[in-house]
């Protein structure tokens, strides 16, 4: 795959380098927001993953370019460890998925991998919401981007719910959800929560929990790596 | 000899002999004048009162002469000799014939043989005068020819009783000598009274005067009468009164008009009595002049004392020439630790080497003698050889005739420690504002050494080939990234440390560059540029490197709070802050430009004040640029802005350099 480094660090465009190019991919690299834009353009690579800090254009500036440019592209940013405010700020501006520095590879692998089977998916690029109802239980299944344009869905899934008395939210691995959805789906767990309703989260990656914990979603839900240890 | 003898005697006796010895002359002289001519002109006139009386006896007797007609010549004789007094003075009277012959006489008795034949005259004189006895008595014989024509006749003998002459005489003589005597006694009495009156005053002022100088003032009673006790000027030494006017020019001198009263009881008019009288008067009004200063100035001294001896800060007197302590107040004792009796005669130079010496070299210029010298912050040790810091006020003065230096400390030591928490303190708050590019900074290095260090372990475990520049690439990088991160480290640690007191020598490129390698990268995100044009050759000056990297730091950081400002305003422009540094003949000056918002006058008259801020609250506490400014100050330096609105603002911050040659980086 082609891969479009943007950083202002000649280091870290080193490794990137050497890392992802020993991982099998074809690395493109700029040091700059603007160089980055140019590279873009020349080469219309599907994956780009970009520094926010950087002098001159910073990340969150690329993505908007990049996204005004060509919107199916997949921006991944890497962020100051523990900068949630700016990851929020890149997911609402539709960033695929965020990574924090330092970089760990294997977060880095896995959040490649999503990017790969959701670029492999491109099909499915609108978000799915489908229920399921077991007894009391009502299992939404998400896969694809959920975005601004689902709004209206996930109010409608949550109003089906109905007398269910517990809420699973199963994620896809490949699910990316923005700023804004990430809001609505946190005033509609909180709502539910508040009815007397229990939420239970499943499959969501790394990154998306830590979001849903700066929410504060952690006190209305419980979080399961996988849908089979929700006791269903 | 007796001149010596003279000049001891008192000046009354003086007076009192010479007036004497000049009296009693002059009384001996006229006396001996006076009985010359009284005495002779007596016996003068009587010898010519007898003569005359013979002379009437021989014109008279002639015709009975010629008859010798003896009972009426008798009858003659007596008629002249009982003519009313005469017959107290004329003894006898007889007529001699031409023979010698008794003619006639006025004897009752015979007469006496004795006369027979004395004091014979001749026609050729007119009279003879001698003294002859007779009868047991003496007697004045005037014998006066009797003329026929210009034939002798006879001779008339005429005696004046000498008895009642002398008794004349002696009256005369005894009166004369009683006049003299109560002359003299008069004259003695008068001198004595002079000499008294003249030498009494002298010695009173004699004794006065040397009570005076035994510093008794009570003894005198030229003062202190009721009537002066009532005088308003003479318990209030502040009462401006005419006479002690000319002593009141200095800062005493309230400018209110002197104070006169109708009657002074202690200035006379002049006028007023005679010489002696004025001297006296005179003499009171120093006697009280001196009392009153004296009293002025045991009250000052007093004064002075006890504001020595309760002074809060040490004080203590250096003799110039000794270069040794003279006295020392005793809060000199409670903060040098040193007892009164050590201090006295210690060397001023063991309380501190350097500044002693300049202090004496200060005082040893005559133009900067008259001004005080002050030196903030100097280095003492108390005794066992502790530092302190004080601020050192020294002032030039005449201690007991000998050139001295009377020198007050106070020690400031709290309030240096203050300050350095106080610098460290608002150093650490920057630090604290700086740490999230920090993080930011250190968070580089780690991410390339992360994903190095992940790439070789991927590696190892997954068995993959790698060309073996490749891993040379890697953990080269690996290792320049852990200096990278290890420098930040450093740098951080150089700023944060506490500064010590002592003073280096800084080149002032060093700070400069500290600062810039530890911010320049961080505000590059902001889109703020550091470009710093340095003097490669730059003059040590005399600071504290780590306090400046602070100073430095506070200005960057306002540059680039104003760049961030003016963009958030809108103004889109490219952030940049110019340091240079340069020098003169004078000083070396480091200046940090920005073209951020730039400072209006009103507020940059402001900005060294302290808690002084534009900041949001809670974004500043306005200490950065007055911590910086005391810093400049603390070494000589001078921090100056200059700004236009809208444009930037560049501040200078100058110090004095070093006489040093130059020293290249």
């Amino acid at each position: 795959m082609k891969i479009l480094v943007i950083d202002d660090e000649q280091p870290t465009l080193t490794m990137f380098e050497l890392l992802l190019s020993t991982l099998g991919h074809e690395v493109l690299l700029a040091n700059s927001g603007e160089l980055g834009l140019e590279v873009f353009a020349e080469h219309r690579p599907p994956l780009v993953l970009t520094d926010i800090k950087m002098p001159g254009m910073d990340g969150i500036e690329v993505l908007g370019r990049l996204k005004e440019e060509e919107p199916n592209v997949e921006v991944v940013v890497i962020t100051g460890h523990g900068d949630m405010d700016v990851a929020i700020k890149a997911l609402n501006l539709d960033a695929t998925d965020f990574i924090n520095k330092p970089l760990r590879i294997d977060v880095l692998e896995q959040a490649l991998a999503r990017v790969e089977e959701r670029i492999k998916l491109s099909t499915e690029k609108f978000a799915s919401l489908s229920t399921d109802f077991t007894s009391d239980t009502m299992v939404i299944t998400v896969c694809g981007t959920l975005g601004t344009a689902d709004e209206a869905e996930i109010k409608h899934v949550f109003k089906g719910a109905g007398k269910a008395r517990r809420i699973v939210l199963d994620f896809a691995e490949n699910t990316s959800i923005n700023g804004a959805a990430i809001a609505l789906l946190t005033d509609s767990i909180r709502s539910f929560y508040n009815d007397g309703g229990k939420v239970i989260i499943s499959g969501l990656s790394e990154n998306f929990r830590n979001v849903f914990q700066i929410m504060g979603v952690t006190r209305f839900a419980t979080f399961v790596d996988n849908i089979q240890d929700a006791e269903l | 000899m007796i001149r010596a003898k003279f000049a001891q005697l008192s000046l009354k006796n003086k007076f009192f002999f010479s007036i004497l010895i000049v009296i009693l002359l002059i009384s001996g002289t006229i006396a001996l004048l006076a009985r010359w001519i009284l005495i002779s002109g007596l016996t003068q006139e009587l010898e010519m009162r007898g003569t005359a009386i013979a002379h009437s006896v021989a014109t008279r007797g002639t015709e009975y002469i010629l008859e010798n007609d003896t009972a009426h010549l008798l009858n003659v004789l007596f008629d002249e000799k009982q003519l009313h007094e005469r017959r107290n003075l004329v003894a006898y009277i007889y007529v001699e014939g031409k023979s010698g012959k008794i003619l006639s006489h006025t004897f009752t008795t015979p007469f006496p043989k004795r006369l027979k034949g004395v004091n014979p005259v001749t026609e050729k004189v007119e009279k003879s005068v001698q003294v002859v006895p007779f009868g047991g008595h003496e007697a004045y014989d005037i014998a006066v020819p009797i003329k026929e024509g210009i034939y002798q006749i006879g001779t008339v003998h005429v005696g004046l009783s000498k008895a009642h002459i002398d008794n004349l005489v002696g009256k005369l003589r005894a009166m004369f000598l009683g006049f003299i005597s109560a002359v003299i006694i008069i004259t003695f009495w008068v001198s004595h009274r002079m000499a008294k009156y003249i030498a009494d005053p002298v010695m009173t002022l004699t004794q006065i005067s040397d009570d005076l100088s035994r510093g008794s003032f009570t003894s005198s009673d030229l003062i202190y009468t009721d009537e002066q006790a009532g005088c308003p000027a003479f318990h209030d030494t502040d009462l401006p009164c005419w006479h002690f006017d000319e002593q009141r020019t200095g800062a005493n001198n309230t400018g209110a008009r002197p104070h006169r009263c109708k009657k002074c009881a202690f200035y006379n008019e002049p006028g007023d009595g005679d010489e002696v009288q004025q001297l006296t008067t005179s003499f009171r009004n120093m006697v009280w002049s001196i009392r009153l200063y004296r009293r002025r100035l045991q009250e000052s001294e007093s004064t002075y004392r006890s504001l020595f001896r309760s002074g809060p800060d040490p004080i203590f007197v250096v003799d110039v020439l000794t270069q040794k302590l003279v006295d020392a107040n005793p809060r000199t004792e409670e903060v040098y630790g040193y007892t009164r009796d050590e201090l006295v005669g210690m060397r001023y130079t063991s309380f501190g080497q350097e500044h002693a010496k300049e202090c004496f070299e200060y005082f040893s210029n005559d133009e900067l003698c008259a001004e005080a010298m002050r030196s903030a912050r100097v280095v003492h040790l108390r005794k066992g050889n502790i530092p302190m810091y004080v601020n050192v006020t020294a002032c030039f003065i005449s201690y007991r005739t000998r050139p001295a230096i009377i020198v007050s400390t106070t020690d400031v030591t709290d309030l240096v420690e203050k300050d350095a928490q106080l610098i460290q303190a608002s150093k650490m708050k920057s630090l604290g504002e700086m740490s999230t590019g920090v993080a930011h900074e250190l968070n580089q290095p780690l991410n390339a050494i992360r994903m190095g260090s992940d790439f070789l372990t991927m590696v190892h475990e997954q068995g993959i080939d790698i060309p073996k520049e490749q891993y040379a690439q890697v953990v080269t990088e690996i290792s320049t990234q852990v200096d990278r991160a290890s420098d930040i480290i450093n740098t951080l640690r150089s700023f944060g440390r506490k500064a010590d007191l002592l003073l280096e020598d800084v080149n002032l490129n060093e700070p400069v560059g500290a600062v810039v390698s530890l911010l320049s990268r961080q505000f590059l995100i902001e889109d703020v540029h550091i470009v710093t044009e340095l003097d490669p050759v730059l003059p040590y000056i005399t600071a504290q490197h780590n306090k400046l990297q602070q100073v430095l730091l506070n200005l960057v950081i306002n540059a680039r709070d104003a760049i961030v400002e003016r963009n958030e305003e809108g103004a889109g422009v490219r952030g940049r802050i110019l340091i240079r540094t340069e020098y003169d003949a004078e000083g070396v000056s480091v200046s940090v430009e920005d073209n951020g918002t730039g400072i209006p006058d009103h507020v940059a008259q402001k900005v060294f004040e302290p808690f002084f801020t534009t900041k949001a609250t809670g974004q500043g506490m306005g200490l950065g640029l007055a911590i910086s400014y005391g810093i400049v100050r603390e070494y000589d330096g001078e921090l100056s802005i200059q700004s236009t609105v809208g444009n930037g603002t560049c501040f200078t911050v100058r110090f004095p350099r070093q006489e040093v040659a130059q020293v290249a980086n």
